[in-house]
């Protein structure tokens, strides 16, 4: 092969990134894929939503991430993402985002439609992206991912986790608070379960975080439960007053030993319900300037809003269920395929610049590959591509032995290095086409803090917005500085805006005093 | 003309007949469009490919694998309802999912002292204190749960699936006494939901010879399985009989 002079602005350091990132996103694909799926469904062809998803992501992701970040840093998204639980958590940002884009490129691999270099840029764009974010985001632990915290996730600052742990309401098997809480949980994962079709997506862990020796956190997000940015949501969500719900629980013998990248958590023994020793219930969107308790007066009025947002969400769910068992295949594809692809929505969100048309149709280069995802075709394409890592383009040389399975494979396959030395490649994918859905147009109605927004009115009021601990002021102030500047103003009044709506800790600030008698 | 991937080094073949015969349809086309725009990878590919290789062409791609006389398997209901004529029938699928409670490794033994009849095994979600008892009853389409939804669920039954999704049974789950689940592992989605709502459950059960309306018992009081196991392989599994009736 006669290779031009380079022309690529891409650098040695950036395509070593980039392939490290895959590499990583590869091997920790395949355990997911391994230890926690073998997923099938009456109602979703989820296997064919997945791989349309991937494609549509593959072809979008690039020019949504740009015009994201035209707005607001990848970093800035990952510092907001601290302090809220809407879907750019771990599951959405850690796993998906890369996972989702590389898959789809893993899939035209194989149609031959692409070689390994093209849209290289896009790649090293969309990696860097993430790196940036989830830098941000992980900042108090310093990881990168869970998966390399050992498939752990202490995301929350100690200010934050202060006031957690301390407006918690205690609670026991057979209380009713107990009761009321564990029943929440469950309708509530059911129904997010059914919201996100038959994915995980709208449900999410992240933790453990200590309590004491034998007591743990854990923080249980449920995401998009009202009328959202899911348009079959529209209507039969109306009655629910709350988008986004954040459960903090905390558990007594009960060691959670992997909190993954899909907000998956495993824990020795396993947990079971009888655990829960706390409870406290919060919401949280980008207008909330951080988390906002809800029913948290008394243990009373947490019991009954507990019980009041199971019984909705039930009811939710029934019409729902309804909704989704009429609808045609094409209908469950494009749902199926959105709650994928716009697993992260949420940035556009935050950064005021969700759009329908970005995210709610399905790009025609993406269109064209609608009738080759059978059900049969799409499982067993799937299941090699993510399971058993057996397609051709998947395979490496003999020597290779692939983490957690041995095998001479690898999930993405690398950027080769070839272009430095003048290899010729399409440096991306170019913005996005005009799309479409067999779906519903999705309503002007959108479920936040401040109340049910227009679209219009929702990206203005986040570009307006800004948390204060977002602010120049407090932004950089991390559990480092508090740990030698609790006893200042700053720090004061910085632990005063996590506690401005807490019931036991208001306006208590660090509460630090200076030792050894300076 | 050669696509840039025909030449691989490192090549095996993938596992599945049916995804190396649609991926090499998919190849012959974008091979002879590549041809059509002049062989120049730079320009076609994520350039000219995106307005030759049509929707129109990839559409024509199921005709060729229909013409073989070949039908696909479904997964969701929907899927064969939509379109019956490039799916096996339903009742062919009825009796391949029916196959899917008469599982050949599934192990079976003669009633012990007590009556009961080892019918198969699955992997235990959560370990309980003691095993549970109930009527199995196979919940497998839309059809029946709007059934349940309208008339209950009957009291004490053990939901046998062959979803091991969480959206199937989503309106009426909370009302079963456990769950015999055929696929799927103990972190499937309704390995989780039945965790969370406190609900016996085995996942990826091999089941032979329970019928409609027979009285079972599930060892739920077995380990529950690990991660770890999956992993390794190791087997870790609990026992469903079916007890004199």
């Amino acid at each position: 092969m006669n290779f031009k002079s380079p022309q690529t602005p891409l650098s040695y350091a950036q395509l070593l990134e980039a392939n490290n990132v895959m590499q990583n996103n590869g091997d920790e694909t395949y355990w997911l894929c391994l230890t926690r799926t073998v997923q099938g469904s009456k109602l979703f062809p989820v296997s064919a939503y997945i791989l349309f998803s991937y494609l549509n992501a593959f072809y979008r992701y690039p020019s949504l991430l740009r015009k994201i970040e035209e707005r607001m840093t990848a970093e800035e998204l990952g510092d907001r993402a601290r302090n809220m639980g809407m879907k750019i958590q771990s599951l959405h940002m850690g796993w998906c985002l890369p996972a989702f884009y590389l898959l789809g490129r893993e899939c035209l691999l194989s149609y031959g439609l692409i070689r390994p270099q093209d849209a290289a840029e896009d790649i090293v764009y969309v990696l860097d992206f993430w790196k940036r974010f989830q830098l941000a985001r992980h900042r108090n632990d310093g990881h990168l991912t869970n998966r390399e915290f050992g498939h752990r996730s202490q995301i929350a600052p100690h200010r934050l986790l202060e006031v957690f742990a301390a407006d918690m309401f205690e609670c026991s098997p057979g209380d009713p608070l107990h009761e009321a809480a564990h029943g929440f949980m469950a309708a509530t994962s059911q129904y997010c379960f059914l919201s996100a079709c038959e994915s995980r997506l709208n449900l999410h862990n992240t933790g453990p975080f200590r309590l004491d020796d034998t007591r743990q956190l854990l923080i249980r997000d449920f995401m998009d439960l009202g009328e959202c940015s899911l348009p079959w949501l529209d209507g039969v969500a109306a009655g629910i007053p709350y988008n986004n719900l954040t459960v903090t629980m905390a558990t007594k013998d009960c060691h959670f030993d992997i909190v993954d990248d899909w907000g998956s958590f495993e824990s020795k023994p396993e947990f079971v319900p009888e655990m829960m020793t706390g409870i406290g219930l919060y919401t949280s969107d980008p207008l909330s300037d951080g988390y906002i308790p809800v029913g948290m007066g008394s243990a009373e009025e947490l019991t009954s809003t507990f019980v009041d947002l199971g019984n909705l969400i039930k009811d939710a769910t029934n019409k729902l269920w309804m909704r989704m068992a009429g609808w045609s295949r094409d209908q469950l594809l494009d749902a199926g395929a959105f709650t994928y692809f716009a697993v992260i929505k949420d940035l556009a969100h935050i950064a005021g610049v969700f759009e329908v048309e970005d995210w709610l149709e399905i790009d025609p280069r993406a269109e064209r590959f609608r009738s080759l995802l059978n059900d049969e075709y799409a499982d067993s394409f799937l299941g090699e591509l993510v399971g058993s890592i057996t397609l051709p383009t998947q395979q490496r040389s003999t020597f290779t032995m692939m983490q957690h399975s041995d095998r001479p494979s690898g999930t993405i396959t690398p950027l080769p290095y070839s272009i430095l030395a003048g290899e010729d490649y399409v440096p991306s994918v170019g913005g996005t086409l005009p799309g479409g859905t067999y779906l519903d147009p999705k309503v002007d109605c959108y479920q936040t803090t401040r109340g049910k927004m227009t679209l219009a009115e929702y990206n203005a009021a986040a570009r307006d917005n800004r948390p204060d601990i977002c602010s120049p002021e407090y932004r950089y102030l991390c559990d480092t500085w508090v740990k030698y500047n609790a006893h200042t103003d700053l720090a004061n009044d910085l632990y005063k805006i996590d506690q401005r709506r807490s019931r036991t800790m208001k306006g208590r600030g660090t509460g630090a005093q200076l030792v050894g008698g300076q | 003309m050669r696509l840039y991937t025909d030449i691989d080094y490192f090549y095996r073949a993938p596992v599945f007949p049916l995804v190396e015969a649609v991926n090499g349809l998919v190849r012959d086309l974008v091979r002879a469009k590549l041809e059509e725009s002049g062989g120049d990878w730079s320009s076609f590919a994520l350039g000219a490919s995106e307005t030759l290789v049509t929707k129109a062409d990839i559409d024509a791609l199921e005709g060729k694998i229909l013409a073989t006389g070949y039908r696909f398997s479904f997964s969701s209901n929907a899927s064969a309802r939509d379109r019956p004529e490039i799916y096996k029938s339903t009742e062919a699928a009825d009796n391949y999912g029916g196959a899917a409670f008469a599982h050949p490794d599934a192990p079976t033994g003669p009633p012990d002292e007590g009556g009961r009849e080892l019918r198969g095994c699955g992997d235990n979600v959560v370990r309980r204190n003691g095993n549970i008892v109930g009527i199995a009853r196979y919940v497998r389409t839309s059809e029946q749960v709007i059934d349940y939804m309208r008339n209950g669920v009957p009291a004490g039954t053990i939901a046998v699936i062959d979803d091991s999704g969480g959206t199937l049974t989503a309106p009426i789950i909370e009302q079963f006494t456990a769950v015999i689940c055929a696929g799927g592992t103990v972190r499937s989605h309704l390995g989780i939901l039945t965790r969370e709502f406190g609900i016996p459950c085995l996942m990826n059960a091999k089941l032979s010879g329970v019928q409609d309306g027979d009285r079972v018992e599930v060892e739920v009081s077995a380990p529950a399985k690990t991660a770890e196991a999956y992993q390794t392989g190791q087997e870790m599994k609990a026992n469903i009989w079916r007890l004199p009736q």
